[in-house]
C-alpha cells in the first residue's frame, strides 16, 4: 500500500517541525481569584463550591464552604451578598444566586447531620475568645480545627451574638443557627456563658491564662440620639427590643412606633413591628437611594406596609395629649468620607409633625472604648487591629464590631478566621498564611461566554405578606433541587480550571496535553498562539511572555 | 418521524417546470452527496433553499453545513471529502473568488467535491448579471470546468460531475449564466432516482482519512514529491474528457440525452462555425438555423468541458472549416475573450485552421439578439481575423 501512496498521503508527521521555537509566550494554567472571592467576605472559595455543587458533589460544596465559613445555612439567609454585586455574569445578564446556593447548601448538611472533622492534630496550646458571636465563633472554629483547645468567654446566657440577639427568626431560624453553632462546638470548644469579662485587667489576667486571646466583645452600647431623651419611658433601645422575647415586646410597644435609623436594624426592628400588628414609620436621615439597609429589606419592608420618612430627622418630642408629637425636618444628607460620618444640613421651612406613642433609635452601636481602648489602642471609634486582628498588646487580637465598622455577620465571620490564622503563625503551630493584598480578580473579558449556556436566573419564592405578617416564620424560601442544579450552571467558574479541555482541542499545534487534574504544554511545539488563552471559558489560563535567554 | 403523505421528491421522473437553478437543486438531491456546505449569494441562492426545502421534507439526506463565509464553505468541503463523503456547494462570482485560494487547496489535495456556479459579474461595479468571467479566472486551479446551457443541461450535468469527479479524483465546477439559466424556467425530466444510484455507484476512494490508519494529508514535502503531485493531477486531467464523454454517453442510454465534451450542432459540412460556452449557444443554435435556411453553411460548437480543454476535439471539431467566430460572455482585460485566446492556442499548429474570429459577445450580461449573430456572420464570413477582439452589443 505504502508504495501506491501519493505524496499527498504520507506517514509524515509535523513532529520534526519544532514550531515551539516560534514562541515568545507560554501558556500557564493558573487558577486566579473570581471577583466574588476578591469581594466575599470570608474569601469563600465560591467558583470552587459551586463547580463541585455543579457536579453533584454536595459534600464536596460544602467542605470547601466550611473552610473559610461555618455558617453556610446562616450565611446564606442573611449575608449581604456583595459577592453577587461582582459577580462577572451580571455583564452578560445577570448575577448568579450565590448567597441562596450557599444556603442551598448549608441547609442540605444540616439536614445530612454532616459534622465537623476532628483535629489532624491536637496541641497544647489554648486560646481564648471574648465574645460569642460570629466573629468569635468564626474564631473558635478555625483554631480548634488547627487542634488549638478553645475557651469561649460569653457574657450573655447564649452563643451567637446578634444572630442570636438581634436578627429576627423571620430572616434567620433559630434552629438553622443553633444547628449551625452546635456543629462548631462538637469540635470541643470549651464554653463559659454568662461570663463577663468586666475590665482590662480582667483582659490581661485572662490573656495571662492562655497562650493567645481574641477579642470579639462586639459593639454592645447604643449611639444615642440628640434631642431624644433615652431615659424617658416612651423610648427604648433597637438592641434591647430586638434581644426581648415577642411578650416583652409588645408590652413595650405603643399602637403606633417611629423607628429612627435606615439600617438592617432599623428594618429589623421596623418589619417585627408589623408582626405584632403595630402601625410603623421609619424616619431615617438618608434619602430614598442612600439608605444603607440591603435594597431586599427595604423592599420586604415596604410591602409589609413600613411607612418611610426618609431625608428628616428628629428636631424634638412633645408628649402630647394623644401620645407624642414628634417636631421633624427635613434634611439634605451627604456622607462623609470615613465609615459612620456624614452631613445633614437641614432644609429650611420644612419643618413637619409625626405622632407616635413609642420611639425606637436604631442608629447604630458603638464599641466600649472606656473598658479596652487604653490597654488595645483605638482608631476611629473602634479597637485598633492590624492585619489578622493584632492589636498593640502582646498575643491579643481584636475582631468583629469592636474592631471594624464592617457591620456585618459575614465580615465578623472573616475576621474571625483571619485572626484564627494569624494566631495559629504567632503559636508557630501553622505555617503562616499569606496575607497578601487581594491579587487582580478575573475580569469579564477573560471570560469566553459562547461556553457559556444563556439560562435565565433560578429565584426562590417569598412568603407571601399577609402569611408573614401573621408570625415570624421565615420570609425568603429555599431554591428546590432543580433551580439549584440549573443556578449553578449559571456560575463562569471565573478563573478556575473546570477541565472542559478546550485547550487541548484547540490547539493548533497539539501541544496541550491532558494530565491527571492538569494540563501540562508541549514546549517543543507550543508557538504561543494564545488560541487556548482565547478559547478558556474560565480564564483560568493566561499567557506569560517568554524572555530570550 | 412521519414523512408527508406526498411530498415534492415523490414527484419523480415526471417532466417538471423548473428554473436552472431549481433543476440543479433536483440533480443535488438526486445524487444525493454525504456534506453540502453552501453559503447563500445571489444568484445562486435557490439552490440552497431548494436543498433546504428537500430536507424539511426528508427528500435530502445531507448534513448541510451553513458556514459564515464561501472560504469556510469550501474548507469545510474539503475535510468532508478528505473524510470520504461525497460533497457538494453551489456558489456565484464574489463567493466563487473567495473561495480561490482554497480551490488549489481542493484541487492539489484531489478531493472529488463537486460546485455549482453561477455565472454573475465580480463587482466593481456592483452588478448580477450572467458573464463567465468568475469561474474562467479560476482557470488555473485544477478544477474540471463544465458549462451548462440550459435547466436540462444544468441538471444533466451536475449529476454526471458526480461522477467524473469521483472517478478523476478531481473536483468538478458546473457553471451556468445567471437569470438567463439560473432563472429561466423551462420543462426539465427528471430522472429515476434508481437510475441515478446507478450512475453514481458509491466506489471506494484511493486515500481518506482515517483515524485506524495513521495517514496524513498535505503534509509539507519536499520539491521533487511536490512536483510529483503536479505530474499526478495532469494525468488525471488527461483522463477527463473521456470520463466526460463516457458519463455522457452512458446517461444518454439511460435518459436519451447525450452530452460530451464538446456540443456540435450542424456542423456536418459547415464553413462557419459559432464557438461559445453557455446560454449564447441558445441564441448560436436559433442564428445557425437561420443561416441554413438562406443557404450559408452554418454550424455551432458548444464547448461543454472547459478544463481540461479538449484541444485534439476542438482541431478534428474545426478541421475543414473556414470561418470560427468566438463568443465570449465574458472578458480578460489585455487579452480579450478566454475562449478566443484558448481557441488561438489549440488550433495553432492545426494542419488548416479556420480563420478565427474573437467576439466579446453580451459581457455584462448585454442582450446579444439572433439578428447580431447572423449580421456578424455575414460580415466575418470572408473577412480577415482583426488582430483586438470585436465588441458587440
Amino acid at each position: 500500500m505504502d508504495d501506491h501512496l501519493s505524496p499527498l498521503w504520507t506517514h509524515l508527521t509535523s513532529a520534526g517541525r519544532r514550531t515551539g521555537t516560534w514562541r515568545s509566550a507560554l501558556p500557564v494554567w493558573e487558577n486566579a481569584p473570581s471577583p466574588c472571592l476578591v469581594a466575599c467576605p470570608v474569601e469563600g472559595r465560591i467558583a470552587e463550591w459551586i463547580g463541585q455543587l455543579r457536579a453533584g458533589d454536595l459534600r464536596g460544596a460544602w467542605e470547601t464552604l466550611c473552610d473559610n465559613n461555618p455558617f453556610p445555612a446562616v450565611a446564606g439567609r442573611i449575608c449581604h451578598h456583595p459577592c453577587e454585586g461582582a459577580c462577572n455574569r451580571n455583564e452578560l445578564d445577570e448575577t448568579v444566586g450565590i448567597c441562596a446556593l450557599e444556603r442551598f447548601v448549608g441547609d442540605a448538611a444540616l439536614a445530612e447531620g454532616w459534622a465537623f472533622a476532628p483535629p489532624a492534630q491536637e496541641r497544647d496550646l489554648s486560646v481564648a475568645v471574648v465574645g460569642g458571636g460570629p466573629a468569635g465563633l468564626s474564631a473558635a472554629y478555625q483554631l480548634r480545627r488547627r487542634g488549638f483547645r478553645v475557651v469561649l468567654y460569653e457574657r450573655s446566657h447564649a452563643l451567637g451574638g446578634l444572630m442570636h440577639h438581634a436578627i429576627p427568626p423571620y430572616r434567620l431560624e433559630r434552629a438553622v443557627l443553633e444547628a449551625e453553632i452546635a456543629r462548631i462546638l462538637a469540635l470541643g470548644v470549651e464554653v463559659r456563658l454568662n461570663a463577663e469579662v468586666a475590665d482590662a485587667a480582667a483582659l490581661a489576667d485572662l490573656r495571662g491564662r492562655h497562650d493567645a486571646l481574641f477579642l470579639a466583645a462586639g459593639a454592645g452600647l447604643p449611639r444615642r440620639l440628640p434631642g431624644l431623651d433615652h431615659d424617658a419611658p416612651w423610648v427604648m433601645e433597637s438592641a434591647a427590643f430586638l434581644a426581648a422575647p415577642p411578650e416583652l415586646q409588645a408590652e413595650r410597644a405603643g399602637a403606633h412606633v417611629v423607628v429612627v435609623g435606615g439600617g438592617s436594624a432599623a428594618m429589623d426592628v421596623a418589619r417585627t413591628l408589623r408582626r405584632l400588628g403595630r402601625a410603623v414609620t421609619v424616619l431615617a436621615l438618608e434619602s430614598d437611594g442612600q439608605l444603607p439597609a440591603q435594597p431586599v429589606e427595604l423592599a420586604q419592608a415596604r410591602e409589609e406596609g413600613v411607612r418611610f420618612e426618609t431625608g428628616a430627622r428628629l428636631v424634638r418630642v412633645a408628649p402630647g395629649q394623644e401620645g407624642l408629637e414628634l417636631e421633624c425636618e427635613r434634611v439634605t444628607f451627604t456622607p462623609g468620607d470615613r465609615p459612620g460620618s456624614f452631613r445633614a444640613d437641614p432644609v429650611p421651612g420644612s419643618a413637619f409633625r409625626l405622632r407616635a406613642d413609642t420611639i425606637i433609635p436604631a442608629i447604630g452601636q458603638e464599641a466600649d472604648l472606656d473598658r479596652w481602648g487604653t490597654m488595645l489602642g483605638a482608631r476611629g471609634g473602634v479597637i485598633a487591629a492590624g492585619p489578622g486582628g493584632r492589636t498593640r498588646a502582646e498575643g491579643i487580637h481584636a475582631g468583629g464590631d469592636i474592631a471594624s465598622h464592617d457591620r456585618f455577620v459575614t465580615a465578623a465571620i472573616g475576621m474571625g478566621k483571619r485572626a484564627a490564622q494569624a494566631i495559629a503563625a504567632e503559636l508557630g503551630a501553622a505555617p503562616a498564611e499569606a496575607l497578601t493584598a487581594a491579587p487582580e480578580p478575573v475580569g469579564f473579558d477573560r471570560i469566553n461566554t459562547a461556553h457559556h449556556e444563556r439560562l435565565a436566573r433560578q429565584r426562590a419564592a417569598e412568603l407571601p405578606v399577609p402569611e408573614r405578617l401573621s408570625g415570624f416564620a421565615l420570609v425568603q424560601q429555599a431554591l428546590g433541587v432543580d433551580a439549584a442544579r440549573d443556578e449553578a450552571r449559571r456560575c463562569f467558574s471565573c478563573g478556575t480550571c473546570i477541565f472542559c479541555d478546550n485547550c487541548h482541542f484547540y490547539c493548533p499545534d497539539m501541544a496541550v496535553a491532558r494530565l491527571a487534574g492538569s494540563y501540562e504544554v508541549n514546549t517543543d511545539y507550543c508557538k504561543g498562539c494564545g488560541l487556548c488563552v482565547a478559547e478558556c471559558p474560565t480564564g483560568a489560563v493566561h499567557m506569560r511572555e517568554e524572555k530570550t535567554p | 418521524m412521519n414523512a408527508p403523505a406526498k411530498h415534492e421528491a415523490d414527484r419523480l421522473h415526471e417532466m417538471q417546470l423548473l428554473s436552472g437553478n431549481h433543476a440543479v437543486a433536483w440533480g443535488v438531491c438526486l445524487a444525493a452527496p454525504d456534506v453540502a456546505p453552501v453559503y447563500p449569494i445571489t444568484p445562486q441562492t435557490p439552490i440552497l433553499e431548494k436543498l433546504i426545502a428537500f430536507q424539511a421534507e426528508g427528500a435530502f439526506q445531507a448534513e448541510l453545513v451553513t458556514p459564515e463565509s464561501e472560504h469556510s464553505a469550501m474548507a469545510a468541503c474539503i475535510a468532508a471529502a478528505a473524510a470520504g463523503a461525497r460533497v457538494f456547494t453551489a456558489t456565484s462570482s464574489q463567493g466563487l473568488m473567495l473561495m480561490h485560494e482554497l480551490l488549489h487547496y481542493a484541487a492539489g489535495a484531489r478531493m472529488p467535491i463537486v460546485m455549482f456556479n453561477v455565472n454573475r459579474t465580480p463587482a466593481a461595479p456592483w452588478g448580477f448579471w450572467p458573464d463567465q468571467i468568475d469561474s474562467l479566472s479560476q482557470r488555473d486551479t485544477g478544477w474540471v470546468q463544465l458549462y451548462s446551457e440550459s435547466p436540462q443541461d444544468s441538471l444533466d450535468t451536475v449529476i454526471q460531475a458526480f461522477r467524473v469527479a469521483e472517478a478523476a479524483e478531481l473536483p468538478v465546477m458546473v457553471s451556468h449564466d445567471a437569470f438567463y439559466v439560473s432563472h429561466a424556467v423551462e420543462p426539465v425530466h427528471l430522472p429515476q432516482p434508481e437510475a441515478v444510484r446507478s450512475f453514481l455507484p458509491r466506489t471506494a476512494r484511493s486515500f481518506t482519512l482515517d483515524p485506524a490508519r495513521g495517514q496524513s494529508l498535505g503534509a509539507p514535502i519536499g520539491q521533487v514529491d511536490w512536483n510529483r503531485t503536479r505530474r499526478d493531477l495532469e494525468r488525471a486531467m488527461g483522463g477527463v474528457e473521456a470520463l466526460v464523454n463516457e458519463a455522457g454517453a452512458l446517461w444518454g442510454n439511460i435518459t436519451g440525452r447525450t452530452g460530451g465534451a464538446l456540443d456540435l450542432y450542424r456542423t456536418d459540412g459547415a464553413e462557419l462555425v459559432f464557438v461559445t460556452m453557455g446560454s449564447m449557444a441558445g441564441t448560436a443554435r436559433e442564428a445557425v438555423d437561420r443561416l441554413r435556411a438562406d443557404g450559408v453553411a452554418a454550424g455551432l460548437l458548444r464547448v461543454r468541458l472547459f478544463r481540461p480543454l479538449p484541444a485534439e476535439a476542438l482541431r478534428a471539431a474545426l478541421a475543414g472549416v473556414d470561418c470560427a467566430i468566438v463568443l465570449d460572455r465574458n472578458h480578460a482585460p489585455g487579452t480579450g475573450g478566454v475562449l478566443h485566446q484558448e481557441l488561438r492556442a489549440a488550433l495553432f499548429d492545426a494542419v488548416s485552421p479556420p480563420r478565427l474570429h474573437g467576439c466579446l459577445a453580451g459581457v455584462g450580461g448585454v442582450n446579444v439578439p439572433v439578428e447580431r449573430l447572423t449580421a456578424l456572420a455575414r460580415d466575418l464570413a470572408g473577412a480577415r481575423p482583426a488582430p483586438n477582439p470585436l465588441w458587440l452589443e
